[in-house]
């Protein structure tokens, strides 16, 4: 109760709540392509928020979040028109955390370069045994035809980025978030202090896994093909990690402001110089983690990610 | 008499030239892979539209059915990924509101976009696209003029292989969709006639190394090598297999062998490659294969991708062959598409379904130099020769 006050207090959160919402408008108003846009924009702010729910709380820096985005893709393609949309996709959602609650054990074990190291590999290793499974069974893609339209998927979307976002802000709030935020300054403190650290960061991961899997279904379903080396594509979990670090992940409002920093940026820019936006990209993080490695959340809204942190 | 006849026809044709280039032009919208993963394929594609482009406007423009109009190309780099390829089909057809669509390259490419053709009722010809998941594709808005489909592909190369007296196998395939579905229907294929396929491993499609698959390889002592690459790795292969030594009589690569830098970058080191192709300027049933390839060279001063140009300007000439018949309106050209014949380089083609009907699969052989039809024997335009 005390944190759905907080939420209901922040006024800046209520108004990036409400521009959420808003996009729902966007096909009505600027046609299909725009509605894509708005999709891709809900997309990695849903991404970004849950990553930031795990890595941006606890410092484990996780290189490999496509891996959950790309099982639940997976469950939705291949579950297609066996399983109705509305189980698939929080399937989805529900297998990804299975699975991240599974490796989350080994994975938690280790901090710092290796887990970083850790998470890629093994979003790289599920990737190659989901395509060494298809291909056994003879399916090296899938067509998805007969899938919702852009704009449902654009609703769903919007709903799913709305939900990390609270989930995100009522964790950081919460004595929950607390613990993860002792754990991401100092570990072994915040253990002899009487953090469940283990029990914490084991939760905190899989809730960050789950928002991606269902993420990962709607975008199956967007694309009409599912493809594995495209669902499981790295570059996904760069693009998550790039937002965070440019939008700030102390932070709720940090995630929305780098995905749409970056969208921004990519729209003005990969129609006529797409090289040109890639160097952009580029020197953009490294002015931010050099000059401001809070992000524009922290440059926008100093005390408030501040007192977040 | 006969020069004033002779001035009034210059004179007309000066007025076509004129009206066309007065008249709107045809917005005809892609997206091409120049940046990333297939930059080096796309070209191949990218300079038969430019080419089919440029011819339309030099005779006067685009027979809109009965209306000259030039042609203007619209198109936006997708960086090789599909997921890009999609949204700027979305693009060019909802907000740069384009007349026509020429395809991507590459299968995940196409069948990507196929979702958003079909979602807006938008005709498009595919043509570097080839998968059996073609077949799972609504008739309708988008055609594929291809017959190198992994189905007939795994039959007729083991066919080719038994005639060409290979006895055992070694198989390196890339792990993107076109290599495994090749594999999957080639391996039983291969056994069905009698060929032991005494190796078959994948590899990934950023391979850089291939040294270590290629001693296997030659470690195998097979009399056939099939490597189902793409562009990148098929040249990776060619160069590495001479170092290894690898000296099969029979040496099939995939994808790439076609692309005229590969004979330009290992020669005679080349020669005797078996690929996958279904076009050649040598077959004289084709009457506008060798025009084609003539006004190719002259304008780009090599020789076109037998496999990925040939399509691409394929599909160029379906397109304007519907459009002279049909105009731009979609349910009118996707009737004329889905009903006619159309006279190509590579032949007459015609639709049953999504599928091209008419063109066999087929395979070309790298011969001093030249590529040559070998297979099927109906369309060969030389024969085998073992490397």
């Amino acid at each position: 109760m005390t944190a759905l006050n907080g939420i209901l207090k922040d006024r800046v959160l209520l108004i990036f709540l409400t521009s959420l919402v808003l996009t729902v408008f966007v096909p009505d108003l600027f046609g299909s392509y725009w509605a894509i846009v708005a999709l891709n924009l809900m997309m990695w702010v849903s991404l970004t928020q849950s990553w930031t729910l795990f890595s941006g709380m606890t410092g484990y820096i996780s290189l490999g979040h496509v891996v959950f985005y790309g099982i639940g893709a997976y469950v939705v393609a291949s579950t297609f028109k066996v399983l109705p949309l509305w189980v698939s996709i929080p399937l989805g959602g529900v297998v990804a955390g299975v699975l991240a609650l599974l490796v989350a054990i080994p994975v938690l074990r280790v901090r710092g370069p290796y887990f970083v190291i850790l998470t890629f590999g093994l979003a790289e290793l599920v990737k190659y045994i989901v395509l060494n499974v298809e291909t056994s069974i003879g399916k090296s893609s899938r067509l998805l035809f007969g899938a919702p339209t852009i704009e449902t998927l654009l609703y769903i979307m919007i709903g799913l980025a709305v939900i990390a976002t609270l989930m995100t802000k009522l964790v950081s709030q919460s004595r929950f978030g607390r613990g993860l935020s002792a754990i991401r300054d100092d570990e072994i403190t915040a253990e002899t202090v009487g953090v469940p650290v283990v029990k914490y960061k084991i939760t905190a991961f899989t809730l960050s896994a789950v928002i991606p899997g269902m993420v990962g279904g709607v975008i199956a379903l967007k694309s009409t093909y599912f493809e594995v080396l495209q669902v499981f594509n790295p570059v996904i979990s760069f693009t998550v990690v790039t937002m965070a670090i440019i939008g700030g992940s102390g932070d709720v409002r940090g995630p929305f402001m780098g995905a749409a920093f970056l969208l921004l940026l990519s729209e003005l820019f990969w129609a006529t110089i797409p090289q040109i936006y890639m160097i952009l990209v580029g020197l953009f993080l490294i002015v931010f983690v050099v000059f401001a490695p809070n992000g524009i959340a922290a440059i926008l809204w100093p005390a408030r990610s501040r007192d977040s942190q | 008499m006969k020069k004033i006849v002779s001035l009034f026809t210059l004179l007309v044709s000066a007025f076509g030239v004129f009206a066309a280039q007065a008249a709107d032009p045809v917005r005809i919208g892609y997206s091409i892979a120049n940046t990333g993963l297939f930059a080096q394929a796309a070209p191949s594609q990218v300079t038969a539209y430019e080419l089919w482009a440029k011819q339309v406007n030099d005779a006067g423009g685009l027979d809109v059915a009965g209306e000259r109009r030039p042609v203007e190309l619209v198109w936006y780099d997708d960086e090789s990924d599909p997921a890009k390829s999609a949204q700027i089909y979305e693009k060019l057809i909802s907000d740069d509101n384009v007349d026509l669509l020429l395809a991507p390259w590459g299968t995940p490419h196409h069948l990507n976009v196929a979702g958003v053709v079909e979602r807006h009722g938008f005709p498009m010809i595919g043509n570097t696209a080839a998968s059996v998941a073609v077949r799972e594709v609504q008739p309708g808005n988008i055609w594929f003029p291809t017959s190198a489909i992994p189905d007939r592909i795994g039959v007729e190369l083991a066919a080719m292989a038994a005639k060409a007296g290979v006895t055992s196998v070694a198989i390196i395939a890339n792990v993107l969709p076109f290599s495994q579905e090749n594999l999957q229907f080639l391996v039983p294929a291969l056994e069905s006639v009698g060929i032991e396929v005494a190796l078959n491993e994948s590899y990934p499609p950023d391979i850089s190394d291939m040294t270590g698959l290629l001693t296997q390889i030659k470690a195998a002592n097979v009399d056939g090598v099939i490597a189902l690459s793409y562009p990148a790795d098929s040249f990776l292969y060619m160069g590495q297999s001479q170092e290894i030594g690898i000296d099969a009589p029979f040496q099939f690569l995939l994808v790439g062998p076609t692309i005229s830098a590969f004979s330009q970058a290992f020669g005679e080191l080349a020669d005797g490659v078996v690929t996958l192709g279904h076009w050649s300027p040598h077959q004289a049933n084709w009457s506008r294969a060798k025009p084609f390839f003539d006004a190719y060279v002259e304008a780009y001063d090599m020789k076109p991708d037998y496999l990925d140009t040939a399509l691409a300007y394929m599909s160029c000439e379906i397109l304007q062959q519907a459009v002279a018949k049909a105009g731009l309106d979609h349910d009118k050209l996707r009737s004329a598409i889905s009903s006619s014949t159309f006279d190509t380089i590579n032949g007459d083609v015609k639709f049953d379904g999504v599928e091209n009907s008419i063109t066999p699969t087929a395979f070309l052989q790298l011969q001093g130099g030249d590529m040559h039809l070998v297979w099927p024997e109906n369309i060969a335009t030389a024969a085998y020769k073992a490397r």
